[in-house]
């Protein structure tokens, strides 16, 4: 399909972003072996700065201050709090539930805060490591929002049918050298007939770690680190979508920065 | 680049770490989110939990959301229906007709003079006097007496043995024919 080019993009080459790295990256796993060589052996003040910008976010709690981007009030106002009704609820999804008000579940978002909190300062990690972030949703009425979210802040998306092998047998299906994302976030961690979602399984056979929001319906266990929250909603979801956007927006742009004073 | 994809066992971080260990993996082929789980672990390590059967549990695990108001508001649905307001979802700061005459029972059990018997009817009075008429659910239907066709309210029934009446006398048959004929016509269109 015409919109499969736009959306189920993996380049075996990054060449805009490998080409500005001026160091090598030294945490990067390049599993493409048609990847750009970097020099190699850098000198010892090299590694010392590269070990600076790649180790000292780690220690910051929040590096990229991502707690001012939401609060409370704001996840209640975009109607993030409300899941479905009791008959539909997973059994795993009890721990984050606050309540059930007259049948339907309301989700506990003092919790829910400590989990976005989590996913974005993650996200913004690998971003700013030069991670690749596949933005995966399966539900048609915001496939576009998705796509151009991922476009907007230079990741990728899947929003169509997701092949069998796509993961699993990428090499295959697209070419040898493929590089697979380093993260994917799941936007909606059903497909269209209210099952689990391939791609979560399919990622952790892969070993990549996977963000997603969780619905009252959904099954956490197997997503690293998972977001309780309404994924129905259009406002809930423009509001997890500009806030992925601009947490790697931000993570890119400490990146870029890092490297000038670098170079300096 | 050598990968375990034994999903249902271990986590994402313990394969990639045993590989590691292993030397399986390469240092240099770490993965680039390797170091950033290491040092911000998620809450839950995100190990596979097997699909138990749904047995019903003793109590529900999901406390029941209710308040003290909500007895209020119980009867005030039960009494006046919906309410005269339609209820304004998009609006963050809404506050319904119901919610309303909660607020005003709650003032006036607060203040203590009335007794609690009547304090249902005095909030009534009360949000009248501010100019929310609520109406009574399942009330007489408001409409005015004048209004009424007195046509409609005659039953074909008793017309009938009117007509069979009159006919045994034989007078007013030339009467009751034209009328008949008048009424099916407001009667279609009624």
């Amino acid at each position: 399909m015409a919109a499969g080019v736009l959306t189920r993009v993996k380049q075996a080459l990054r060449g805009p972003r490998l080409a500005a790295a001026v160091f090598s990256c030294h945490g990067q796993t390049l599993s493409s072996a048609a990847a750009a060589v970097h020099s190699p052996a850098a000198p010892t003040i090299e590694t010392d700065a590269t070990d600076k910008i790649l180790n000292f976010p780690l220690t910051q709690p929040d590096y990229f201050r991502l707690s001012e981007l939401f609060s409370i009030k704001d996840l209640f106002d975009a109607r993030v709090h409300l899941g479905h009704k009791k008959g539909c609820r997973h059994a795993l999804m009890e721990p984050y539930l606050f309540g059930c008000r007259l049948d339907m579940d309301i989700i506990d978002l003092e919790q829910t805060v400590d989990h976005l909190q989590q996913a974005l300062n993650f996200t913004a990690h690998v971003a700013f490591r030069g991670g690749v972030v596949l933005f995966v949703s399966r539900r048609r009425q915001f496939a576009h929002l998705v796509e151009t979210t991922a476009r907007d802040c230079g990741e990728y998306a899947h929003t169509r049918y997701w092949k069998g092998g796509l993961l699993t047998n990428a090499p295959v299906q697209y070419s040898p050298g493929v590089r697979l994302p380093d993260l994917i976030v799941f936007l909606s961690t059903l497909n269209n007939v209210f099952q689990e979602h391939v791609g979560i399984r399919d990622a952790a056979k892969m070993n990549i770690p996977t963000v997603g929001i969780v619905d009252s319906n959904c099954n956490p266990s197997l997503i690293t680190y998972p977001v309780p929250g309404n994924d129905d909603t259009p406002a809930a979801m423009e509001m997890y979508c500009r806030l992925f956007k601009m947490t790697i927006k931000r993570a890119k742009d400490k990146r870029r920065q890092m490297e000038l004073l670098k170079g300096i | 680049m050598a990968g375990s994809r034994l999903e249902k066992f271990g986590t994402v971080y313990t394969r990639v770490r045993d590989l590691l260990r292993a030397g399986v993996l390469k240092p240099e082929e770490k993965p680039i989110w390797y170091d950033v789980y290491a040092a911000f672990p998620p809450k839950r390590e995100p190990l596979y939990q097997k699909p138990r059967r749904p047995k019903v549990p003793a109590a529900d695990p999901v406390p029941q959301l209710f308040y003290k108001e909500d007895e209020i508001r119980a009867k005030f649905f039960e009494v006046y229906g919906n309410g005269p307001k339609a209820f304004e979802l998009l609006k963050p700061n809404f506050i319904s007709s119901c919610q309303k005459f909660v607020m005003k029972y709650s003032e006036l059990e607060s203040r203590g003079d009335i007794k609690p018997e009547l304090l249902f009817e005095e909030t009534a009075k009360a949000l009248l006097s501010e100019g929310i008429y609520l109406r009574k659910r399942g009330g007489p239907v408001q409409v005015a007496p004048e209004s009424r066709d007195p046509l409609l309210s005659m039953k074909l029934t008793d017309m009938l043995a009117e007509q069979q009446k009159d006919k045994d006398t034989e007078t007013n048959i030339p009467e009751k024919q034209p009328e008949a004929e008048t009424l099916n016509p407001d009667s279609q269109t009624s």
